[in-house]
């Protein structure tokens, strides 16, 4: 749990290098967060550090001020959004994917099928397009071939939340680090899966819109 | 101790407001007028007037005034270029830079125009801290509110404005937000609440939950460019076609001032007339209610959009909206609060009035900072997403709209060259993919980057967006720990030696200006007298009077007096002004006296002093 005052003193702390978002928060640096805590907690901070009310001080309890209030809000973003908050989490514990390479790299393998059948049927839809074939028809086809990424969407949203319920338990048990490492990774895997989903499906709509 | 007040620069009209024993009040002219209208005008002789009366000048001296002038507040002359055509005042500037106005013979950026009002409303709020007797009625510290869709060039513009008017911006701050201060005072207020704000030149949505007293701001959208301004533009295109020709610029402020009349009356009859009367033409034409809102839709229209991506960005549902809160004079359009109330299912409020109801709430932010008073607070939101150019002219973003701020966001830059010392970067707000579909709103460079060989510096740029909605950078380079000097070049805006130098400029025309009023008001008074001699000397009554009651050579003694006073009455001398004022107020003392007298006794036996 951070600390923002002077125990003694009681001013504003400046905020430092460091720092990380559950402590900030205090909250333990678990997946599950009680979006009506969140709230709360948000709320009681911002009414300890808002620039609003350090108007009449000191420059550094001014800047301290702003800094934290930055902190604060920038904190409460990523962790009211669940997706973030994983981003967030593997970021801290060092399970990031490597950078933009890794991110957009290959098909993962566990969608090769998937993608493969979605490829063939976009190049006969597009074919069908261009040989003008009235625009119901192939909308309908490519609303079709939605259904499939949709329902891998669906299945990931439920892995997520099943992985998310794992990593708090182990943390909860202390687990030692082997078992944690093993959930990040899992959770790594399936978030980059997901963002892949999310791009073939955003695909799905560009064609929809063309 | 000096006063703070809270300011809604509006489009239309400009209002001062102030906490007064933990109440907010508007302040008034002396006729009870809360409206400052945001017009500047300049006459032939250079003085500048602001409010009413430049108001009224725009109908015989539509050239040298102006209004409206929030629509081109932090914009460049490329985005202003064809509605400028609108406006009976030269926009200019050069292509890429900041738009200018001619007022007269100068020209001015428009947040120079922006300080006359502002300097306006100080002199309105002084001049009643001083008729209250405070100590020291000075007004040096004000909060300024904008459209919260505003773009940080905007705010700077409107911060920098209140700047040239000798005023330190506490804290700029958005029009929904504050207009939910003020209604949100009596605590009954707590829920999800939509604030709708349409304005004379700007729309505005916001989405707010309040809750133990905290403002929270989830989501914001809008148009700066649609509000009332379209209304009037429409109609008065209509009327000025029917009339044909070539109307001269004051016939067409003739005719907008019709229409607006005759818009303000749909609001509350089924018809009403617009009536123009211009030399050698009377025109008239019966409008109804129904044709008016026909004519309208498409602009109101326009505005349901935003409301419905405020609330898909607030992820939420228009069933879970609690209350609807209107804002802004056009919401007074029956059609306006008609469609609001069918897109969110319930009756807005409109409890307080549109007109005033943001300054108040901007008076209470004032408070709240200068006091420290923590009943309430305010979380806003940044509008637009906040990025910057990257390969291939793709806006990469590092702020998202409707991030709570203050926010942070940071970039990491490197090198392409060995020994590169610098790097280029332009920062931009919206939410297109493209650099060229976004807005510009500065171009950095980053220098002292130690030399090293290409793509090995590691230059972490910091964007913080402060509390105002206003960015600033800071970047240092981590390798060496070596902070990083930053030249800003604001893409439509003013350097800070610009503002400092208006401020000046402003400082020496403010003492003409001031002479200017003092002048003009001894003129007034001065007026005043001779009238009121005239209309003596005249009187039926007046020669039995002299007869009777008047000294030998006193009659002459007034008749002299007169005439010193109205031989100086036009010059430039304040103080000649006032000293024959004196004169002749002390000639008539005794001759006021005498008729006072014979009125009272007139009127006591019960006789008219006509017949007297």
């Amino acid at each position: 749990m951070d600390v923002h005052f002077c125990p003694q003193c009681t001013k504003i702390l400046s905020l430092g290098r460091h720092g990380d978002y559950f402590a900030y928060l205090g909250l333990p640096r678990k997946l599950t967060i009680d979006p009506a805590e969140l709230e709360q907690r948000f709320r009681t901070l911002s009414r300890q550090f808002h620039p609003d009310y350090f108007y009449n001080a000191t420059p550094a309890e001014r800047r301290a001020s702003l800094e934290r209030s930055s902190y604060l809000n920038d904190a409460y973003r990523v962790l009211r959004q669940p997706i973030a908050r994983i981003d967030y989490l593997l970021q801290l514990e060092g399970f990031a994917p490597k950078g933009p390479e890794e991110a957009a790299r290959q098909v993962p393998p566990s969608l090769l099928e998937e993608v493969f059948a979605l490829n063939e049927e976009l190049d006969e839809i597009r074919e069908l397009r261009a040989g003008g074939a009235p625009a119901d028809v192939w909308k309908t086809r490519l609303e079709r071939a939605r259904g499939p990424i949709e329902a891998r969407r669906a299945a990931h949203e439920a892995d997520l939340e099943s992985l998310s319920a794992r990593w708090d338990a182990a943390v909860d048990a202390g687990a030692p680090d082997a078992e944690r490492h093993g959930v990040l990774d899992e959770l790594r895997e399936r978030l980059l899966e997901r963002n892949y989903i999310n791009n073939l499906l955003a695909g799905i709509e560009k064609e929809l819109n063309a | 101790m000096s006063k703070v007040v809270g300011i809604d620069l509006g489009t239309t009209n400009s209002l001062v407001a102030y906490v007064k024993d933990g109440v907010p009040v508007v302040i008034r002219d002396r006729s009870g007028d809360p409206l400052v209208p945001s017009v500047v005008s300049v006459d032939e002789a250079g003085t500048v007037y602001v409010g009413r009366e430049a108001q009224r000048r725009l109908l015989v001296d539509a050239g040298r005034s102006v209004y409206s002038v929030k629509r081109f507040m932090g914009k460049g002359l490329d985005d202003v270029g064809g509605e400028a055509r609108h406006f009976p005042f030269r926009v200019a500037g050069e292509s890429g830079g900041v738009v200018r106005i001619g007022l007269g013979e100068r020209e001015f950026t428009p947040p120079e125009i922006s300080a006359f009002i502002l300097r306006e409303l100080k002199h309105r709020a002084e001049a009643h801290f001083a008729a209250q007797g405070e100590v020291d009625p000075d007004v040096d510290r004000a909060v300024i509110t904008v459209p919260a869709y505003f773009n940080d060039a905007q705010r700077t513009a409107t911060r920098d404005a209140g700047r040239i008017a000798g005023l330190e911006v506490l804290r700029i701050i958005n029009e929904p937000t504050a207009a939910s201060l003020a209604y949100g005072l009596d605590k009954r207020h707590t829920g999800l609440i939509a604030v709708y704000d349409f304005g004379g030149g700007t729309f505005d949505i916001s989405i707010l939950r309040v809750e133990d007293g905290v403002f929270q701001v989830l989501a914001t959208n809008g148009d700066t460019h649609l509000g009332g301004d379209d209304i009037d533009l429409l109609l008065t295109s209509q009327v000025l076609a029917d009339l044909g020709g070539a109307p001269g610029a004051e016939a067409v402020q003739a005719v907008r001032k019709a229409v607006i009349e005759a818009k303000w009356e749909l609001s509350e009859s089924e018809a009403a007339e617009i009536r123009v009367d211009l030399p050698g033409r009377a025109y008239r034409k019966l409008v109804t209610r129904a044709g008016f809102e026909a004519l309208i839709r498409p602009i109101v229209d326009r505005t349901l959009d935003p409301c419905r991506r405020a609330l898909a960005d607030a992820g939420l549902e228009v069933s879970q909206i609690d209350e609807v809160v209107l804002v802004g004079g056009s919401t007074r359009v029956p059609l306006v609060r008609r469609l609001v109330g069918d897109l969110f299912g319930r009756a807005p409020h409109s409890e307080l009035n549109p007109d005033e109801v943001v300054a108040l709430g901007a008076a209470v932010q004032a408070d709240i900072l200068v006091t420290g008073n923590r009943e309430m607070l305010l979380l806003d939101v940044t509008p637009l997403s906040l990025g910057i150019e990257t390969m291939g002219g793709v806006m990469s973003k590092i702020i998202l709209r409707n991030s709570t701020i203050p926010a942070t966001g940071s970039e990491m830059f490197t090198t392409f060259v060995d020994k590169q010392t610098a790097v280029d970067i332009h920062v931009l707000q919206g939410e297109r993919e493209l650099v060229a579909d976004n807005r510009s709103l500065a171009r950095f460079k980053l220098r002292g980057i130690p030399p090293m060989p290409a793509g090995l510096p590691r230059v972490q740029v910091q964007f913080q967006i402060d509390a105002n909605g206003i960015l600033s950078v800071t970047a240092h380079e981590l390798r060496t720990d070596v902070e990083q000097t930053i030249e800003v070049k604001p893409s439509y805006g003013l350097t800070d030696e610009e503002v400092e130098r208006m401020l000046l400029d402003s400082f020496e025309h403010a003492e003409a200006d001031f002479a200017a009023r003092l002048l003009i008001e001894a003129r007034n008074e001065a007026e005043t007298v001779i009238q009121a001699t005239e209309k003596s000397l005249r009187a039926p009554e007046f020669d039995a009077v002299a007869r009777a009651e008047l000294a030998a050579g006193e009659r002459e003694r007034i008749e002299s007096a007169l005439a010193d006073l109205k031989a100086v009455l036009n010059g430039a001398d304040r103080d000649i002004v006032q000293e024959k004022t004196q004169a002749l107020n002390a000639a008539t003392q005794h001759l006021a006296e005498v008729m006072m007298n014979r009125s009272v006794k007139a009127a006591l036996s019960g006789k008219s002093i006509d017949r007297l």
